[in-house]
């Protein structure tokens, strides 16, 4: 039987959750003799192949329209789609700026800011993705397995991945559900 | 006796138990989040729901009576699917943000609920709508964000401190927790006793004091006394790497039941007197360091020479232990007077009295619990001994009366059913002229036209007196009230009279234990050597000013103070969290001081340092606190 493949991707995050499967350490080693690990935005290749992978997993939450597209690009490509950290599973941090409008988040960003002159302004091209409210990746796509925290610890991101690659649904409890 | 069957286990518990608690009994956990073993039961928050075999829906198990026969369970898929679901509507229904929130990890009752549900994410979205966060009081922060309109707060606000400040304005999603109508906290009737914040079970009210200082698997806990007054109530000090953290009232406490006022709760933590770390010695009039053993030496000769003219002071924050071995010094060095830096008559005209009595003539604090008239004077119990107060204003939706005796503004104008304002210096005839009108011997209108007092006032003060079946005096002496020998033996009359029981708030939390071993509460100092045990007290300017007379003084204490910085000799010694000893309470009880801090390096404590100082004089502690305390007139039984 072949490997199972896996590809990540990351959203409105902070990379942190990416940083933190890092430090599953050599365990790595043990992982890719598991699964065959594809696209992430740490190797070379990007995005996840056309052909599909059996796990996708998506860090960070759904901020804009460029997001949405890359998760529902992944639930098209992946046959089990993984929300890795808080930002993902409940908005997280990103989430703090739906309690202001979209023009008083980017104003904040690009004018008010104490260090922006008065040529600060909001940059708009219509090639440029569009703010939305942020939102956790299954209000956009279904998602099938979630790891919270803030970043989830690497142990309980090894267990989850070995888990899958093992052809198992992890079922997170106890030490290995956090939120924070 | 009901007999019902919880999960398959069959009890026989009381009737009116609800099925939680017969649960509880069975160690069948139902998880709760509106629940709190100290309120009445409210049923808000439907964590607890269980099954019951014939009933057409689940029931809230924390407002369900047991009945005869009940069939109940409480681990079945529905209910996890209805714990899920309560859970994932409360989540949404404000904003919980758990990676910067205090309570996250671990001290969230919520977060523990959902983790203990098995969630991994919240179904349902919050709707982005921000709330009110409170920050304008100086020790506790209310957030909106994070409430679950549980109203433990409103419950404890209310039912255990009897403040009524917390109340929820608006109703179901726009549901806002306020003080009083609307009033920030910090301009409130808000008195930071901080309870709300000890029975919250999410991040909605924190104390900004040791907020994201630790949770309570990073802190260490040590339950001991509270030593902001008299009452001595159960506190539980938490501290991380030998740093104060927090102070929480202990449940278990018998003294408060888990009661603390601010005094005894937050005051601590903004402690910021300067620490005296090395002993002192006047040299050319001015204080140098000096070691220990030098201090030690130069405090010897100072007290031989001084023998039969010196005075010994005490600080009434001392332990039984301390007191005790410091006696022995007092009387081998025949000191002309032994005092206690209270300095009050009326504190002394307590024990006074009690030592011309054949019995004691004071109740213990628990009488206060169920009693339905409050009689008050001489003091404002809701600054000095506030958790009294609680006692007496929670009574009063029961019906209750509270009757108050004085001419100045006070902490119980708002809460009292009757004031009467007399003055303290007519105090003495006044209670007495009252224990007549009890009696009915005399007119309540002279007695009105005599102390200037409204008739109907007096009429109802002494109808609710008369009436009451279990009437309490509550009787304030840490301000000195003028005659007070006369004053004392009128509110024992008065009480004898009304078949009342009474309690007088004596000094600071050992001076019932330092009177006991004959430190005297009033006096004057006498011979030209003082030799004070301040400990940790932060002494009133006119105090201060008594014993700074003193033409040689020897201090023992913790900070710096005016008296330390014109005395001869200075050691320091540990504050109150750093030792260990026994303290006497407000109604006799003997509690326990243990120590959560560690003191800093080479500092003793007041008990080691006085045991030094004997020792070097050459004088062995023979004298047994307890035994004293045994042959000690008290005004209130002593266990």
């Amino acid at each position: 039987m072949a490997k199972p493949t896996v590809a990540s991707d990351w959203l409105g995050g902070c990379a942190g959750c990416h940083m933190s499967f890092l430090d599953i350490d050599e365990r790595i080693v043990k992982l890719v003799e598991l699964v065959d690990l594809r696209a992430t935005p740490i190797t070379d290749l990007k995005a996840p192949d056309k052909e599909g992978v059996t796990v996708g997993i998506l860090e960070g939450g759904i901020t804009n329209t460029y997001n949405e597209e890359v998760a529902k690009r992944m639930r098209e490509r992946c046959q089990i789609l993984v929300s890795l950290g808080d930002c993902a599973v409940f908005g997280g941090v990103p989430a703090m700026r739906n309690f202001f409008t979209i023009e008083d988040a980017l104003n904040r960003a690009y004018v008010d800011t104490p260090s922006t002159d008065d040529s600060g302004q909001i940059p708009s091209s219509p090639e440029l993705a569009k703010m939305t409210i942020v939102r956790p990746v299954h209000e956009v796509v279904k998602v099938d397995v979630f790891i919270p925290g803030c970043p989830p610890n690497a142990d309980i991101i090894f267990y989850a991945l070995s888990e899958l690659a093992q052809g198992r649904i992890p079922k997170l409890e106890d030490n290995n559900l956090m939120w924070n | 006796m009901v007999k019902l069957t919880i999960d398959g286990q069959t009890i026989e518990v009381e009737n009116g138990t609800t099925v939680l608690n017969a649960a509880r009994q069975l160690e069948i956990d139902i998880p709760t989040l509106c629940d709190h073993p100290e309120l009445t039961p409210y049923g808000g928050c439907r964590m607890c729901l269980v099954e019951i075999e014939g009933a057409r829906t689940l029931q809230p198990s924390c407002t369900l009576p047991v009945a005869e026969d009940m069939v109940v369970r409480t681990d079945t898929e529905k209910i996890h699917a209805a714990r899920k679901f309560v859970l994932s509507m409360i989540f949404s229904e404000r904003n919980h943000f758990c990676p910067y929130c205090q309570v996250s990890g671990g001290d969230c009752e919520l977060q523990n609920s959902a983790y203990d549900e098995g969630m991994t994410h919240w179904p349902i979205q919050p709707n982005w709508q921000s709330y009110p966060i409170d920050a304008s009081h100086p020790f506790i922060i209310l957030e909106n964000n994070r409430c679950i309109l549980c109203r433990r707060c409103v419950r404890a606000c209310g039912e255990l401190v009897g403040n009524f400040t917390l109340g929820f304005e608006e109703r179901g999603a726009d549901s806002t927790l306020v003080a009083d109508l609307g009033l920030p906290l910090g301009e409130s009737s808000c008195i930071g006793c901080g309870t709300c914040v000890q029975v919250c079970p999410t991040g909605s009210l924190i104390d900004r004091w040791s907020a994201y200082q630790g949770k309570e698997t990073e802190v260490e806990s040590t339950k001991t006394t509270c030593m902001g007054c008299s009452i001595g109530c159960g506190i539980d000090v938490l501290t991380r790497d030998n740093r104060l953290v927090r102070i929480e009232g202990n449940w278990d406490d018998e003294v408060s039941n888990g009661l603390l006022c601010d005094v005894g709760r937050f005051h601590p933590m903004v402690e910021d007197r300067e620490r005296i770390l090395t002993p002192l010695i006047k040299k050319d009039g001015k204080l140098k360091a000096a070691t220990f053993d030098e201090a030690l030496e130069t405090a010897g000769e100072l007290i031989t020479s001084n023998q039969g003219n010196f005075s010994g002071v005490v600080s009434t924050r001392l332990s039984m232990e301390t007191l005790a071995k410091f006696k022995t010094v007092c009387q081998a060095f025949d000191a002309k007077a032994v005092l206690t830096t209270e300095d009050c008559q009326a504190v002394s005209a307590i024990y006074e009295k009690a030592s011309n009595e054949s019995k004691p003539f004071e109740g213990k604090i628990d009488g206060l619990r169920d009693a339905d008239c409050f009689l008050v004077f001489g003091e404002d119990i809701t600054k000095d001994h506030q958790v009294l107060s609680f006692f007496a204003k929670r009574q009063i939706p029961a019906g209750a009366e509270l009757i108050q005796i004085t001419e100045s503004d006070s902490g119980f104008d708002k809460f009292a059913t009757c004031t009467l304002p007399v003055n303290n210096k007519s105090l003495a005839d006044f209670l007495s002229d009252l224990g007549k009108l009890v009696k009915g011997d005399t007119e309540t209108s002279e007695i009105a036209k005599e102390y200037d007092l409204d008739t109907d006032s007096l009429v109802y003060a002494v109808n609710a007196l008369n009436t009451a079946e279990k009437p309490v005096i509550i009787f304030g002496t840490r301000n000195d009230i003028s005659g007070s020998q006369k004053v004392v033996s009128a509110a024992v009359a008065l009480s004898k009279n009304m078949d009342a029981m009474m309690v007088s708030t004596k000094g600071n939390i050992n001076s019932l234990g330092a009177a006991g071993l004959g430190f005297s509460a009033s006096g004057d100092m006498k011979g030209d050597l003082m030799v004070m045990l301040l400990a940790d007290e932060e002494l009133s300017q006119c105090t201060q000013q008594k014993f700074e007379k003193a033409k040689s003084k020897i201090v023992f204490s913790a900070y710096i103070s005016p008296l330390t910085a014109s005395a001869d000799i200075v050691f320091p010694v540990q504050n109150w969290l750093e030792q260990n000893g026994h303290l006497v309470n407000i109604d006799g009880r003997i509690l326990e001081q243990k120590s959560a801090l560690d003191a800093p390096e080479g500092i003793f404590s007041n008990e080691e340092s006085i045991e030094k100082l004997a020792e070097m004089l050459g004088k062995k502690s023979t004298i047994s606190w307890e035994k004293e305390l045994k042959s000690f007139a008290s005004p209130v039984k002593i266990a």
